[in-house]
């Protein structure tokens, strides 16, 4: 959703300068504790807590997730908890919190709860620790995996066709495997429509700082890049500022549907129903039928699709989009699948 | 490197080190007074949400307004807690920076939901200053700038008039000498460090909505990313003085732009080495950079009840 901002929203303002004066008086008052709640643990309730590496707000991978974590609320009425992490030491620390207070599933919502997950499961047998992206599998320990590159592939087909310079971009928040291998897939797509296309790589080094995120696309912009293509989350937002302010540069969107955050500029976002995912595991938790597997989600489940911006979708070759239309036709079927970096290739 | 490369280089250099001089310049007067201000991080982030509230309602320039606000608002806790109450400085600002940064994310989900949404506010368009604008090279990155940059800029001979030129910026720094030595030729210790605590958190805020209203034309939580602590190294590295402070944060604005530029060179090396770049520029200068300057005597000290 995008909201603009226009004048008539003093009650927002109103409310914004309400709420920071009372929140400020009430944090400088008596500490709050921390009340640690166990009454539901007997009930039967399907519990569900989730913890983010980034802020939900960030409309991509971690605002998918939130969104997955209401959407278990609202269709099994589960219990729901969020907790955003900052460092590694936290993700171990909240791992505990909930397998202590009898959650029945913690979502690990990317590759790097992995470890986290390993350590604390083995104490409370009676969680399920699922990591998104992940590929441990444990008694009490799941994966979610998505084929994200294989919409990034596609993707690329997009980018591959729509650049006018033959040079595209991709910016990354932190060069993760997840994020390494959309990338790949994402160029190997544009050299299969444009073969001597050059692809530019950047990685703004956090999540988060969108300022940087902008000046990184400006920095790509400045040497020729006309398309680029985002894996950033919050940081990410910049991105699309530094498009929205130069000439006839186009975004492709990533993990969430992004098309509406600029929809003059994006032609599209790789997206991944994260809701269908969580929800997938939730009820089968909620069966009792759950077994501990890595579950791999991508084209065929639909829970992996490249979205075109519809406002867009006349601007992009004819020729892309029955590409893109062959490819996926490929992917659902299981005949052609996105490459994959030597590296990863050999770890899986 | 072609011109316009270099015409870009220097126009992200200035957009980086903006941010970074506003809020290093508020820091710089109150480690002068006697206080380090490690809530500045908080400061900003503040600034940054209250920027995009503000401009939502009331336009871009009084939404930069409303983000110095918001900061002197999280300085007059620190204030109060800091120097009323004469609690340890870095442990209040440490408590300061995450009260601002939750309490920031909290606001933004009470007003714009829990999924937040892709707010887009007007920015503060550049204004070029004739003649001057058209310059090679140096002309667009220095007058042809949004209103922050320009405000930064004046802030400098501000600042060092305002500490080296009035009596008040000597009974200041008197007070961040020796505190004691200053009460008792009539100065208030606590009326100066105040002063200076709010004065760096009105330049923090100042420095959120830059980001905000000059940069992003959006709110991301976190978004300030540690500006906060890097203004304060830069405080450090230009000697705890203005023109030192705008010249620091010049050298890592640029080695912020050199790292964007050399990612987008593609030239096929580790990123980290790129992203290391400004700190480890800022490293090698506060090395080369010491000599017979230090640090306010008093600096971080706590002040006795009967200052």
């Amino acid at each position: 959703m995008t909201y603009r901002l226009k004048s008539g929203n003093f009650a927002r303002f109103s409310t914004f300068s309400a709420l920071l004066i009372g929140l400020s008086l009430a944090a400088c008052g008596a500490p709050k504790s921390e009340s640690v709640d166990t009454a539901a643990a007997s009930t039967g309730t399907l519990r569900v807590a989730l913890l983010t590496p980034g802020p939900v707000s960030d409309q991509a991978w971690n605002g998918g997730a939130f969104a997955g974590l209401q959407r278990i609320k609202d269709s099994l009425a589960a219990r729901v908890s969020h907790i955003q992490t900052k460092t590694p030491a936290e993700f171990d620390e909240n791992f505990r919190l909930y397998g202590e207070q009898g959650y029945s599933i913690v979502f690990g919502h990317g590759f790097e709860y992995q470890d986290a997950a390993k350590r604390v499961a083995p104490d409370f047998p009676k969680t399920m620790y699922v990591t998104t992206s992940g590929n441990t599998t444990g008694p009490n320990i799941a994966g979610l995996e998505f084929a994200f590159e294989d919409g990034a592939y596609l993707a690329g087909i997009v980018a591959g066709a729509a650049t006018r310079s033959g040079t595209i971009g991709v910016i990354g928040g932190q060069e993760m495997p997840p994020v390494k291998r959309s990338f790949y897939a994402f160029e190997a797509g544009a050299k299969s429509v444009n073969p001597t296309i050059r692809v530019i790589t950047s990685y703004i080094g956090n999540w988060d700082d969108a300022s940087a995120g902008k000046e990184q696309a400006l920095a790509q912009i400045g040497r020729g890049v006309d398309v680029i293509f985002q894996n950033a989350d919050a940081a990410g937002l910049g991105v699309f500022q530094a498009a929205r302010e130069s000439k006839g540069v186009r975004i492709i969107g990533a993990n969430s549907d992004q098309n509406s955050i600029a929809p003059e500029v994006v032609l599209g976002s790789v997206v991944i129903d994260l809701p269908h995912a969580f929800l997938l595991v939730a009820k089968e938790v909620q069966a009792g039928t759950f077994a501990p597997r890595v579950i791999s989600l991508g084209m065929k489940t639909d829970v992996v699709r490249l979205v075109i911006n519809p406002a867009l979708r006349t601007t992009i070759p004819a020729s892309a989009l029955t590409a893109v239309d062959s490819v996926t036709k490929q992917l659902v079927a299981g005949t052609f699948s996105a490459p994959v970096p030597p590296i990863t290739a050999v770890a899986k | 490197m072609s011109a316009q490369t270099a015409t870009d280089f220097l126009d992200a250099s200035i957009r980086s080190a903006t941010p970074l001089l506003l809020a290093a310049l508020g820091e710089t007067v109150a480690e002068r007074s006697g206080v380090i201000n490690v809530g500045l991080e908080g400061a900003i982030i503040a600034g940054c949400l209250a920027g995009l509230v503000g401009a939502a309602e009331f336009g871009p320039m009084a939404g930069l307004a409303i983000a110095g606000a918001a900061g002197l608002g999280i300085a007059i806790i620190f204030a109060v807690v800091a120097i009323a109450l004469a609690a340890d400085q870095i442990i209040t600002g440490t408590a300061i920076t995450m009260l601002g940064l939750g309490l920031t994310s909290t606001l933004y989900r009470v007003l714009y939901g829990d999924g937040g949404a892709a707010l887009q506010t007007p920015t503060l368009s550049p204004i070029g200053i004739p003649l001057l604008r058209d310059i090679p090279l140096i002309g667009s990155a220095l007058f042809d700038q949004p209103v922050p940059t320009y405000l930064a800029a004046l802030l400098v001979p501000a600042v060092w008039w305002g500490m080296y030129r009035t009596q008040f910026g000597l009974a200041l720094r008197a007070t961040g000498e020796n505190p004691a030595a200053a009460r008792a030729s009539g100065i208030s210790p606590k009326n100066m460090q105040s002063f200076g605590i709010l004065f760096g958190g009105l330049c923090g805020g100042l420095a959120g909505g830059t980001l905000v209203l000059a940069q992003v034309g959006t709110f991301a939580e976190g978004m300030s990313a540690g500006r906060g602590f890097v203004a304060i190294a830069i405080v450090a590295l230009g000697r705890w003085h203005p023109v030192g402070a705008a010249l620091a944060a010049l050298i890592f604005g640029m080695a912020s732009a050199l790292q964007f530029l050399f990612q987008a060179l593609d030239l096929k090396l580790p990123y980290q080495l790129f992203l290391a770049l400004p700190y480890a520029l800022t490293l090698a200068a506060l090395a080369l950079a010491s000599g017979r300057y230090r640090a306010p005597k008093s600096l971080g000290v706590r002040l006795n009840v009967a200052d």
